[in-house]
């Protein structure tokens, strides 16, 4: 156990230091020769910012819907306001992001505490939860879109900074981004380190197993349900600010969609929900392919026409050949997300638990054979 | 006059047009164990999920230590020191043993590596020690029951209550369970016990309280009990002549 452990440690720390250390030889050459065409070593500091933005975002559901097991189906609902209070914050009254991010968190805490509490205290709990922070994600939406001062469907463009400070949360390179990202990366997994060794991580995961029986040791279920709502709100109204700061433009439309909702939970998911790793390791997994496949089979858009193609007569091996050609040249724009789509059904139903506690039963395994 | 530690008076609890709990009443005195009995749908679970919170009485009141907590949160009133257990083992499937226990144990403390000794204490009490690290969700029913009690009793309780942890065991692990409540009541804990077992009843408990179709119909020392007509009418039918039986 104690060397398993270790292990894993060593594992996560060698992790960390190539993290670090990507952006100094991201433009080396033997990087950019192993990049798809065209693409630069910023392409590569592009994609781990992005992983490194939902596993925070992923690790900050699985607060919520990972260790007290409430599904909350509308988190982009607390991004939106993040991104949207600091955003503002700094469009109308030059406050800097970094101190705008904290109202948004603290904004998206109290919503987190009133929606809990009107859930929990009609006692919706499972699907019905889920629906409820659906239709509130929903709601904000439309409110978004519709009231002038956020924007309205024209959306919030984040005036450039005369110059640029860390102090205005806005860089011209995408290394600053990148080691933004990273941090509030280590700061999800810290985060959900602390609460799942702590008394709150106990008392939620006995609320997700049973709420009567946590009743029955004196865990006031309500209370620490709220609380949870309203810590993984403010984690996630955190991931919103970086977001508008690295994007500069928000639109509700992009910011408080279903999809960013539905795609943060899988990747806890697929990682193994409930655990401090789960959602880290769902993302490193997910978003590469992702990308990857959206790079191969989404690339310039050749008009070749696979009708043609499919009529022609030659070779089966040429054939394949052709077809490759022409997926690769930007045919079939679906391919990337039924690709998607068929990793995430195969690793549902191959590894319902996820990645991690497969990861953990090889692990064991292997050190029962060795000793 | 003993120390009284809880007192229902007069409890009633309907279900629509169904008087499940009738103006019953029980008193349990500190460092006893009482025995709650009754035949099959008598309302023992209904009362106990009234005295524990779990429901709201229609009428009548339910002190403990001299506070009424009708109406008050479970949690909050194992707060107060009164824990209970379910007839229907409730573990936390996915966790290990030791964390069941842990949650217990996080009653009184806010300190993960204290909550983790008081449980392991706990633990040893039950003497289930070497199952610590198995889930919960993979023990078969007697250990169920164990980590019931233990998860019970890790929360520092004055009085537990326990509702038919004895049934679905075989004779040997029953005589394993009843070893640990005599522990527990040597350490000072008052306990309500609610069991089908009559031996058992009859040997552990100092005071029996009988209930049938919701309504008090005996209460005493478990001699008075087994022979108390009304007692054995309510058990056996109307019909049932004891001494015809034994010739």
């Amino acid at each position: 156990m104690y060397s398993r452990l270790k292990t894993s440690y060593i594992v996560y720390g060698v992790v960390l230091l190539v993290l670090l250390s990507l952006p100094i030889y991201a433009e080396s050459d033997f990087i950019v020769a192993l990049m798809p065409d065209g693409l630069s070593g910023s392409a590569l500091l592009h994609v781990g910012i992005l992983i490194f933005m939902f596993a925070y975002l992923s690790s900050s559901w699985n607060i919520l819907g990972g260790f007290a097991g409430q599904l909350s189906l509308g988190h982009a609902a607390f991004f939106g306001i993040g991104a949207y209070t600091s955003s503002l914050f700094y469009v109308h009254f030059g406050l800097t992001p970094w101190i705008g991010m904290i109202g948004g968190a603290g904004l998206a805490a109290l919503v987190g505490y009133g929606l809990g509490f009107v859930s929990y205290k009609y006692g919706l709990k499972g699907p019905f939860f889920a629906l409820v922070t659906i239709a509130f994600a929903e709601i904000l939406r439309l409110l978004f879109l519709y009231f002038d001062f956020t924007g309205g469907p024209l959306g919030l463009l984040i005036p450039l900074a005369s110059e640029y400070t860390f102090w205005e949360y806005q860089f011209l390179e995408k290394e600053p981004y990148y080691y933004i990202a990273l941090g509030l990366m280590l700061f999800g997994i810290l985060i959900s380190a602390i609460v799942s060794t702590s008394k709150f991580g106990y008392y939620l995961r006995a609320i997700r197993e049973s709420e009567e029986a946590a009743e029955a040791l004196g865990i006031h279920s309500m209370r620490n349900k709220m609380h949870a709502v309203a810590l993984s709100a403010a984690m996630t109204a955190l991931g919103g600010t970086f977001y508008a700061q690295y994007t500069q433009y928000i639109v509700p439309d992009d910011v408080i969609k279903i999809a960013l909702s539905i795609e943060i939970i899988l990747f806890a998911v697929i990682g193994g929900s409930g655990l401090v790793m789960g959602p880290v390791i769902g993302t490193f997994l997910l978003v590469p392919v992702g990308e990857m496949s959206r790079v191969i089979f989404e690339g310039g858009g050749a008009g070749a026409s696979l009708v043609a193609l499919i009529n022609e007569n030659i070779p089966a091996g040429e054939k394949f050949g052709k077809y490759m050609d022409y997926l690769s040249s930007g045919g079939g724009g679906g391919l990337a997300i039924l690709l998607y789509g068929v990793i995430l059904i195969v690793v549902c139903l191959v590894l319902p638990r996820g990645v991690l506690p497969a990861f953990k039963k090889l692990g064991a395994k292997m050190e029962q054979r060795n000793g | 006059m003993a120390d009284i530690l809880l007192e229902a008076n007069g409890v009633t609890k309907r279900f629509g047009g169904l008087v499940a709990v009738n103006q019953a009443s029980i008193t349990v005195e500190k460092g006893k164990i009482t025995g709650l009995i009754g035949p099959n749908g008598a309302g023992k679970t209904t009362f106990f999920n009234l005295i524990s919170g779990f429901m709201n009485p229609d009428e009548g009141d339910i002190i403990y230590k001299g506070q009424r907590i009708n109406g008050m949160r479970p949690s909050n009133i194992c707060k107060l020191g009164m824990t209970r257990t379910f007839q229907i083992v409730k573990p936390f499937p996915e966790l290990s043993v030791l964390e069941n226990v842990m949650i217990g144990a996080f009653n009184n403390t806010a300190n993960t590596a204290r909550a983790r000794q008081k449980a392991l204490d706990v633990l040893e009490l039950v003497e289930y020690s070497e199952f610590a690290s198995i889930s919960a969700g993979a023990l078969p029913v007697a250990g169920r029951k164990r980590v019931e009690v233990a998860k019970a009793l890790a929360t520092e309780p004055e009085l537990l209550l326990l509702d038919e942890v004895l049934a679905g065991l075989t004779p040997t692990e029953m005589w394993g369970m009843i070893e640990v409540l005599g522990k527990v009541r040597d350490a000072g804990i008052s306990i309500v016990i609610v069991e089908h077992v009559m031996a058992v009843i009859m040997s552990l408990c100092d005071h029996i309280v009988v209930i049938n179709n919701g309504e008090n119909i005996a209460s005493g020392s478990p001699q008075e009990i087994s022979d108390n007509p009304a007692v054995l009418e309510a058990y056996l039918g109307a019909d049932f002549n004891a001494n015809e039986v034994m010739g």
